[in-house]
C-alpha cells in the first residue's frame, strides 16, 4: 500500500462511480420508464382509477371508509401533516401502527376497533370480527380486505344503500382477486372498488 | 401443526426450489463472468466493458495483491460515501425534484449514504417524504448495484485466494465490479424492474398524484386526523396523495442486490413497491438469487463442486430452522390481538394469525416467510411491520442478522463469512484429529486463522458495541417508544441491522437523531468493512500459498460430518455472543406477556 497505489486507485474510483451514476443511476431508470410509458402506461403512473375527469384515488393505496353505505377497509392511521398540495390545503398519507401486537396500547386498540366494529354491524351481534378489521397493515394503507371481512359487513351495506344482499355479495364478488395458482397470495377485495360501484361511479 | 402452517411450508420448499433452480445456471454464468471468460453477452458488452477500463486506466489482466485490492475497495468506498452524502445534502438544488424536498442535514445525510455504501440500506428518513427522485434514482439506484458488486468482488479475490498458486494476487478489484455490474445485476435488474411495472410498480417521472378522497376526513388544530363531525375538528382534508417515482427500478435492484432499500418508508409492505402476489413472490425469490448462486460458485471456482454444495446445504439447514420457527410464531394471534374470542384469528376466508403489520393481499404466511429470507439474506426489506410480529417472530430475524451474515448473507459478503467459519471450522477438527490444518489444499496458518477469527467475532463485537452506546446515552433512551424489553428490543434490533449490514427497522424507534444516525452509521461501515478486510488478508496469505498434496489423511470438508460441525461452529459463536442480550429483548417480552 503506497501513495502511489493510493492515487492510481482514486481516479478508478471516480470514473466507476461517475460511470455507474450514468448507466445505473440515468439510463436504467430512464429504460424502465420508456417501455413502461409505452407498454403499461396506466400501472406505471399509479394505477389510478379515474372516472369522468375525477380521480378517484390508486388502486394500490386504501382509504379511509366509514361510512354506513360503504365497505370499510383495514383500520387506518392517516396523516395529513407530511403533504399539501400547491394552495398549502393538507393532503391525506399513511403510516404504520408501529406497535408490539404483545403489549397492552395494542391490546386496548384492538378492544376499541372490535367495539366500533360491532356498533356499527348489530346484525352480527357477538360473531367473531375477522382480524383484518381491526389491525393495521404493515404499510397502513392496505387496499384490500379478506372476503371474511366483506362478507361480515354485506348486512349493514344492504340495509343503508337499500340494494338486496345479493347485490352487494355480487359487487364485492366482482372486486375479489384470487390467489394466483391457487397458492402465492390471499383472496383479496379491493375496498375502494366496491365502494365506487356501491356509490355507482364505477 | 395447523393446515396453514403447513401450506406455507410447503410454499417455503417451493421458493427454495425456485431459488436453486435459477441459482445453479447463475452460478456458472458468474464464474464465466468474473473470470472473464467470452461469453454470448460478450459481444453486446464487451465494448462497454473494454471502453470503462481504458477510462479508469486499468487492463483486466492488471491483477492485484490483497494490500491493493483492498485499498481500491476502502478508496471506491470513500469516493461513493463523499458523492453520495453531498448529493443528499444539495438534492434542493439538483434536478429531478418535483416535490421540492430540501436537502437533507449532514447527520442524516451521512448515515444514509453510509447505509447505501454498505448495502445496509438502513433508513432513518421515509423516502417518499424526504427523497427527490433524484436522489432516489441518481443516488441511492447506483449503490444499490455498487455495493453488492463490491462484496461480489471480495468474494472472488478470496475463491481466487484458494485457487491461485503462490501467486499472492487476488484479482482486480474495479475490473471485478464492472464485471458484476454490467453482466450480471443489470440484466437481472432490467428484467425484474420490467415485470414489476407491469404488476403496478409506478415508474414514472412525473410528480406525486393527487386524488379526490370519496369519504372526507377532517383535522383538528394539532393535525391529527379525526372525523369530519367531530367537534375538535378545524380543516376538512378532501385529497390524498399518491406518491409515484422511478419505484420499479429502484425495488428490483434492491432485493437482487441483498440492499433492501425501499423507495417508500413502507418498503414493500406498500402496495406500490409490491402490489401482487407474483411481484411478491419475485421480490422474495431474488433475494437469495445471487447469495445462493455465489456459495454454488464458490464449488466451481475450487474445482469440486461438492464443497459449494456443503456450504449450501449448511446454510439450508439454518434458513429451514428459522422459517420454521418464524412461521409458526407468526400463525398464532397474541392474546392482545384475539381479544378473547372477539376477533376471529382463524383461517375460513382470511388469513390465519397474527395479521397485525400483515397485508391481505400477501397473508401471514408469506410475510413470515420473507421475514426469515430478508434477514437471512442480509437485504433487509420487508414486506410487513417487523414490529407487528410477534415477540418469537421477532427472534428469527435477530438471531439471522446476528449470526453475522452466513446464512446466505449479503451479496458476496455472506459467501466471505461463510468461507472464515469454514476455516474456523477446520482448524477446530484438524485439532480434534491431530492434524496439521489445510482447506482445499492450502495450510491454514496462524496468520489464516487470526484473519478467520476477526471475520467471524467482528460483526458481533460491532454490535453489541453499537448496542450499548446506544442503550447507556440518553438520546437512545428518548428514541423507543414504549420502554421495557420492547424498547431495548427496538434499540438491540436497530445496532444488530446496522452491524450486520442488514438495514431492516424494527419501526416506532425515532431513528433521525444525530447521535443515533452517526452510531449507526459508523456501525455499518465498521460492520463491513472489517470483515471484508479481514477476509481480503486471509485471500492474499492464502494465495501466497502453494498448494499441498491431499492423501487420504486429508480432512474432507464436503462429508455431511464437517458440516454437521459447521453448523455447531456457527451457532455456538451466535450463541456465546448473543444469547445475554436476546435474553433481555424479544424472551424477556414473549415471557412478561405470557404469564
Amino acid at each position: 500500500m503506497n501513495g502511489k497505489s493510493v492515487a492510481r486507485g482514486a481516479v478508478s474510483a471516480v470514473v466507476l462511480f461517475a460511470a455507474a451514476t450514468v448507466l445505473c443511476g440515468v439510463l436504467y431508470p430512464l429504460a424502465v420508464a420508456g417501455v413502461a410509458a409505452v407498454a403499461f402506461p396506466w400501472q406505471a403512473t399509479g394505477s389510478i382509477i379515474e372516472v369522468d375527469g375525477v380521480k378517484y384515488g390508486s388502486a394500490l393505496v386504501g382509504q379511509p371508509f366509514r361510512g354506513e353505505g360503504h365497505l370499510w377497509g383495514r383500520p387506518t392511521l392517516a396523516d395529513a401533516r407530511a403533504f399539501a398540495d400547491e394552495d398549502g390545503a393538507p393532503l391525506l398519507w399513511y403510516g404504520p401502527e408501529n406497535l408490539s401486537p404483545a403489549s397492552d396500547e395494542f391490546g386496548e386498540r384492538v378492544a376499541k376497533r372490535v367495539a366500533a366494529v360491532r356498533a356499527a354491524h348489530p346484525d352480527q351481534g357477538d360473531a367473531p370480527v375477522p382480524s383484518d378489521l381491526v389491525t393495521v397493515s404493515g404499510s397502513g394503507f392496505d387496499p384490500h380486505i379478506s372476503p371474511a371481512a366483506a362478507e361480515y359487513q354485506v348486512g349493514r351495506i344492504a340495509a343503508a344503500t337499500g340494494r338486496s344482499v345479493e347485490e352487494v355479495r355480487g359487487i364485492i364478488r366482482q372486486c375479489t382477486e384470487r390467489p394466483l395458482l391457487g397458492a402465492l397470495g390471499e383472496a383479496r377485495v379491493n375496498v375502494l372498488k366496491v365502494n365506487l360501484m356501491l356509490d355507482g361511479i364505477l | 401443526m395447523s393446515a396453514d402452517v403447513g401450506a406455507t411450508l410447503l410454499l417455503a420448499v417451493a421458493y427454495g426450489g425456485v431459488v436453486l433452480a435459477c441459482a445453479v445456471p447463475l452460478s456458472r454464468y458468474l464464474v464465466a463472468v468474473m473470470e472473464g471468460r467470452r461469453l454470448g453477452a460478450t459481444r453486446v458488452l464487451g465494448p462497454v466493458e473494454r471502453g470503462l477500463y481504458r477510462l479508469m486506466g486499468t487492463k483486466a489482466t492488471d491483477t492485484m495483491g490483497w494490500k491493493r485490492f483492498l485499498t481500491s475497495l476502502l478508496v471506491f468506498t470513500a469516493v461513493c460515501l463523499a458523492g453520495l452524502m453531498g448529493l443528499l445534502m444539495a438534492q434542493g438544488a439538483l434536478p429531478g425534484n418535483p416535490e421540492a424536498l430540501p436537502g437533507l442535514p449532514a447527520d442524516t445525510a451521512f448515515n444514509l449514504a453510509a447505509s447505501f455504501v454498505t448495502n445496509t440500506d438502513w433508513q432513518p428518513v421515509a423516502g417518499e417524504t424526504h427523497l427527490s427522485y433524484f436522489s432516489q434514482a441518481v443516488g441511492l439506484t447506483v449503490q444499490n448495484f455498487l455495493s453488492p458488486a463490491a462484496g461480489i468482488a471480495v468474494a472472488f479475490a478470496l475463491m481466487r485466494g484458494l485457487v491461485v498458486r503462490g501467486t499472492g494476487k487476488v484479482g482486480n478489484f474495479f475490473v471485478d465490479v464492472v464485471r458484476a455490474v454490467l453482466y450480471v445485476l443489470l440484466p437481472l435488474a432490467l428484467l425484474l424492474a420490467l415485470v414489476g411495472a407491469a404488476e403496478g410498480i409506478p415508474q414514472t417521472f412525473q410528480g406525486y398524484e393527487t386524488v379526490q378522497l370519496l369519504e372526507p376526513v377532517a383535522v383538528d388544530a394539532e393535525g391529527n386526523v379525526v372525523d369530519v363531525d367531530d367537534p375538535a375538528a378545524v380543516q376538512t382534508v378532501t385529497e390524498a396523495v399518491v406518491p409515484l417515482g422511478p419505484q420499479a427500478s429502484q425495488v428490483a435492484i434492491k432485493q437482487l442486490g441483498t440492499n433492501g432499500g425501499g423507495f417508500n418508508g413502507a418498503n414493500s409492505a406498500s402496495a406500490l413497491e409490491n402490489p401482487t402476489p407474483l411481484t411478491n413472490f419475485l421480490q422474495c425469490v431474488a433475494m437469495p438469487l445471487v447469495p445462493f448462486a455465489l456459495i454454488l460458485a464458490f464449488g466451481r471456482m475450487v474445482g469440486d463442486r461438492r464443497q459449494g454444495r456443503a456450504l449450501m446445504a449448511a446454510v439450508l439447514v439454518l434458513l429451514a430452522v428459522g422459517i420454521v420457527a418464524v412461521v409458526v410464531a407468526e400463525s398464532q394471534a397474541t392474546p392482545q390481538l384475539a381479544a378473547d374470542g372477539s376477533v376471529y384469528t382463524g383461517g375460513l376466508g382470511q388469513a390465519a394469525g397474527n395479521m397485525e403489520g400483515k397485508e391481505v393481499r400477501i397473508g401471514v404466511g408469506a410475510s413470515a416467510l420473507w421475514m426469515a429470507f430478508t434477514t437471512a439474506i442480509a437485504n433487509g426489506s420487508s414486506n410487513a411491520s417487523l414490529v407487528g410480529m410477534t415477540p418469537m417472530g421477532t427472534l428469527v430475524p435477530l438471531v439471522f442478522i446476528g449470526l453475522g451474515e452466513v446464512v446466505g448473507g449479503g451479496a458476496g459478503t455472506g459467501l466471505a463469512g461463510l468461507i472464515g467459519f469454514t476455516v474456523l471450522a477446520v482448524f477446530v477438527a484438524s485439532l480434534m484429529v491431530g492434524r496439521s490444518p489445510q482447506y482445499l489444499g492450502k495450510k491454514i496458518g496462524p496468520a489464516e486463522m487470526r484473519m478467520a477469527t476477526v471475520m467471524v467475532v467482528a460483526p458481533a463485537l460491532v454490535i453489541l458495541a453499537g448496542a450499548v452506546v446506544l442503550t447507556l446515552s440518553p438520546v437512545g433512551a428518548s428514541a423507543v417508544g414504549e420502554g421495557g424489553p420492547f424498547g431495548f428490543s427496538q434499540l438491540l434490533y436497530a445496532a444488530t441491522s446496522a452491524g450486520g449490514n442488514n438495514g431492516s427497522g424494527l419501526g416506532g424507534l425515532d431513528a433521525n437523531l444525530p447521535l443515533i444516525n452517526l452510531v449507526l452509521g459508523g456501525e455499518m461501515l465498521l460492520g463491513r468493512l472489517i470483515p471484508m478486510a479481514a477476509a481480503l488478508a486471509l485471500a492474499g496469505h492464502l494465495a501466497s500459498r502453494e498448494p499441498q498434496a491431499s492423501g487420504a489423511a486429508t480432512l474432507s470438508t464436503a462429508s455431511p460430518l464437517f458440516v454437521t460441525l459447521l453448523l455447531v461452529i456457527i451457532v455456538l459463536v451466535g450463541a456465546l455472543t448473543l444469547l445475554p442480550a436476546l435474553a433481555l429483548g424479544p424472551v424477556a417480552e414473549q415471557f412478561a406477556g405470557a404469564f
